[in-house]
């Protein structure tokens, strides 16, 4: 009973897994790089999440401060990205990732 | 170096000085230059008798000798063999010295002769400067001090006497004849080099002096039959040169040369050559290449005084007698009469250069009729020619009172010593075919001087058919149709002409060469060209000077025997001081000395012989030609076989033609065949194999090699169109991929951490 009132390390891990696979479907299948992005931030905070719950359970200080980075690169990333889609959708007149196939040549 | 040496070396090169300004400016010279080459042999012959004045008059010393030489080509020190040089050098003895004279004098007058005989021919200024280097060839032999030279002047003689015998070289003969002479002689001188290359491998030089030197110290390596060899194949250049049997038939057909040149090849410049060489070798031959020597001189004089009887040829008869003249010295020098050998050789020089250049007169008068059956009686209309010609005749036959009869009579001298001391029956041959060639000597050239110069003209039975086809064989530059009326114009010679015939004839006479009229051996010629001492005699020179002692007592006179011990040890070490003392002669070799001796007391054997021969030949002739007792055309017909047999010259040239020129026909023609069949075979074989092999080698290149590459393509290319198929380009793709393996990872993980591994 106690392992279902009481919450503990799985449950972490769990959320995180199951952001993680929200996270991992929209970068996959949306097809607007902004919702792509917003898939990216998910899986982020996944493994922020993770950290965290790791930090509880075990103690110490480390989980915390990686959380924090992971927070302030995902701040930059995210300015980066949206530049990117900026420059990218002056270039092709469009941010769906599925049309951007120059890559292949 | 030597005044005189520097003297000689200036009568080399003017004739070739001639040669060089008459072959590049004759046209441009006024007379087509002859003057320059008349002038330059003058001044040579000048030069010549004054070497010869103050080596024969004003030394008058028998051991007489300077020589000068310098190296000409240093091969440095060749490593197995030692320091190797090839040196030049000029020789000044008394030999050399009366041979300069004697070439260049008659050089002089061939060029002053050729002045009128050879007017308005159209290769006139070619002709002078071929005469010029003529000379400076033969020169170059006389002064030459070692075998190298020699030969290479040697060589020179055989180009020379290549341009002159074909000058009129648009006749058909003219060329053939020219050819003949030059291949005749380059047998021989293959022989010679040969020779010259056995004794070059033994002492490393090619100086006379130092190769005598050599040999007379003991150091050839090799047996005495190599020495002999060696003897034999130098010996092989002067049967080349000097037409001796069996190279002998280049020298009749030579006469298809300007009549001249005859004169100056029969005397003075290519036969000499022979002899000359051979004289020069005379110390080093030993007995048995000696035999071998005299026996071909003795069969050449012989065979050729046979051939010489029946032709018809005014200059064919005489290209015989020259041929047996020669069989004479180098009979004389196999017997080891070297003095008279030698002496024969100057004689013959002069009186047979007058002979040819006399022939060539009548030819000149006759208008190229060289047909002895339509002369005669020329002896009124030709009084100069006629009388020098029989002077020279006498002298040719050995009469008594001419110079021919002084040194044919010590050659036959010498002979019968040789057989004598020799023992042997079959060493008799040589003196007697010696005496019966004297005798057709003497009966051929009586029958010449009858046809040519007495009875009555037969021009007019010259048949009309036989016309043209003789014409085409004379030398003539300006053919004269009008042979018919030919004594209307048949008058004496020009001055040019006729002075070399007085002059010649007068070098006939025996005053010029001794006091007796008898006796050679009195004369200054034979007191001035002693017989040297052989180097070779007796195997090695020790056992040779034993033999001089013991051998002293019964050659007393000819060996002093209290001399002969120091003289022998100085003999070959010193050079010019030879064991011949100043007074007389001196032997190391018992054998020579035996000889010389023998010489000495068969003198007047030779003479009775040698006279009873020359007077029944000259009665024969006249009893056949003179007072019709015997109709020649009738003895012709009796003893048909033998008269066809002299007629055409003992078959030589149909035998060479039916062995050596069949057989290289034949040798050329089997060559030939197996060129087509069996070389030709072999390449075709192997082009056929070549291209089997290639239209292997392209199949494999087409399936195997190609089907390599193609196929190492078609992967490439599958694989490629399979792996293009992965590159969408799309960014999400390449992220599902990442996590396929990324998951794959975990399985493969995973499934490992719970397999506890």
């Amino acid at each position: 009973m106690e392992q279902f009132t009481t919450i503990g390390l799985n449950h972490y891990l769990t959320i995180s897994a199951i952001l993680l696979g929200f996270g991992l479907f929209a970068v996959m299948t949306r097809k607007n790089a902004i919702v792509v992005l917003m898939g990216v931030e998910l899986i982020l905070n996944a493994a922020n999440i993770n950290f965290l719950a790791f930090s509880k359970f075990n103690g110490g200080m480390e989980g915390v401060m990686f959380a924090l980075f992971v927070i302030v690169i995902a701040a930059a990333e995210a300015a980066i990205a949206l530049a990117i889609v900026i420059n990218i959708f002056k270039l092709f007149k469009s941010v769906d990732v599925s049309s951007i196939d120059s890559m292949k040549e | 170096m030597h005044s005189l040496i520097q003297l000689s070396i200036v009568v080399l090169l003017l004739p070739l000085l001639s040669f060089v300004i008459l072959i590049f400016f004759n046209r441009r010279l006024p007379r087509r230059g002859d003057f320059i080459g008349v002038g330059i042999l003058g001044a040579a012959f000048g030069i010549s008798a004054y070497i010869f004045w103050s080596v024969i008059v004003q030394t008058y010393d028998p051991a007489f000798r300077v020589a000068w030489d310098f190296t000409w080509i240093d091969l440095g020190n060749v490593p197995g063999v030692g320091p190797l040089q090839i040196r030049m050098g000029v020789v000044i003895d008394n030999l050399t010295s009366i041979m300069l004279a004697m070439v260049t004098l008659i050089s002089l007058l061939v060029h002053l002769y050729s002045t009128g005989y050879m007017a308005g021919d159209k290769n006139y200024g070619r002709y002078f400067a071929f005469l010029g280097i003529f000379t400076f060839s033969m020169l170059g032999i006389v002064l030459s001090d070692n075998l190298f030279s020699i030969y290479i002047f040697w060589e020179l003689v055989g180009l020379s006497s290549y341009l002159l015998i074909g000058f009129f070289f648009e006749k058909d003969s003219a060329a053939d004849a020219q050819k003949k002479a030059f291949l005749a002689n380059r047998v021989g001188d293959i022989g010679m080099w040969l020779g010259i290359l056995i004794l070059y491998s033994q002492f490393h030089t090619f100086s006379f002096e130092q190769i005598y030197a050599n040999l007379a110290a003991g150091k050839f390596a090799l047996s005495n039959a190599w020495l002999t060899a060696a003897g034999i194949l130098l010996f092989m250049g002067c049967v080349g040169k000097s037409a001796q049997f069996p190279l002998h038939v280049w020298l009749p057909d030579a006469m298809e040369g300007p009549t001249p040149v005859s004169a100056l090849i029969h005397a003075a410049t290519m036969v000499a050559a022979g002899v000359y060489f051979v004289a020069r070798i005379f110390v080093m031959l030993t007995p048995d290449a000696l035999h071998v020597i005299a026996f071909i001189g003795a069969c050449t004089a012989f065979m050729a005084a046979t051939i010489a009887i029946t032709q018809n040829d005014i200059k064919r008869v005489l290209a015989y007698s020259t041929v047996s003249q020669l069989g004479y010295m180098v009979l004389g020098l196999g017997v080891g009469a070297y003095s008279a050998s030698l002496f024969h050789l100057v004689t013959h020089a002069f009186f047979k250069a007058c002979l040819f250049l006399g022939s060539g007169a009548i030819i000149h008068a006759m208008h190229h009729e060289q047909d002895m059956r339509w002369m005669g009686g020329l002896r009124k209309h030709m009084p100069w020619t006629f009388a020098t010609f029989t002077l020279a005749t006498l002298a040719l036959a050995g009469l008594p009172l001419t110079s021919g009869f002084l040194s044919k009579d010590a050659i036959l001298a010498g002979a019968i010593g040789f057989a004598k001391v020799e023992g042997g029956g079959i060493f008799y041959l040589i003196p007697v075919l010696g005496f019966f060639s004297a005798m057709l000597t003497a009966f051929y050239m009586g029958r010449q001087i009858w046809l040519v110069f007495f009875g009555e003209s037969r021009t007019h039975l010259k048949p009309a058919d036989n016309h043209h086809a003789g014409h085409h064989a004379h030398d003539s530059h300006a053919a004269h149709s009008d042979d018919h009326h030919a004594y209307h114009g048949v008058h004496e010679v020009s001055w040019n002409m006729r002075a070399p015939l007085v002059i010649l004839a007068a070098l006939s006479v025996f005053f010029v060469y001794s006091p007796d009229p008898l006796d050679g051996a009195k004369g200054w010629f034979m007191k001035m060209i002693p017989t040297p001492a052989t180097v070779v005699g007796e195997a090695n020179p020790q056992i040779g000077s034993l033999h001089a002692v013991t051998a002293a007592p019964h050659l007393a006179g000819v060996v002093p025997t209290a001399e002969a011990v120091p003289a022998v040890a100085e003999h070959g070490a010193v050079a010019g001081e030879h064991g011949e003392a100043k007074g007389g002669h001196l032997y190391s070799d018992s054998r020579q000395a035996e000889i010389v001796h023998a010489g000495h007391a068969a003198h007047y054997t030779a003479i009775y012989i040698s006279s009873i021969m020359v007077v029944l030949g000259i009665g024969l002739a006249f009893v056949v030609y003179v007072f019709g007792i015997i109709d020649p055309d009738k003895t012709a017909q009796a003893i048909r076989p033998l008269y066809l047999f002299s007629l055409n010259k003992w078959y030589w040239d149909e035998i060479y033609d039916a062995t050596f020129i069949k057989g290289s026909m034949v040798l050329a023609k089997m060559l030939s065949w197996f060129d087509t069949n069996v070389v030709d075979g072999i390449v075709n074989g192997v082009a056929l194999l070549v291209r089997k092999f290639a239209f292997v080698n392209d199949s494999f290149d087409k399936h195997v090699v190609d089907g390599m590459v193609n196929f190492t393509a078609f992967t490439v290319n599958t694989t490629g169109a399979v792996l293009r198929k992965l590159q969408t380009g799309k960014v999400q793709t390449y992220v599902a991929m990442l996590i396929l393996v990324l998951f794959g990872y975990f399985v493969f993980y995973f499934t490992r951490l719970i397999r506890g591994i």
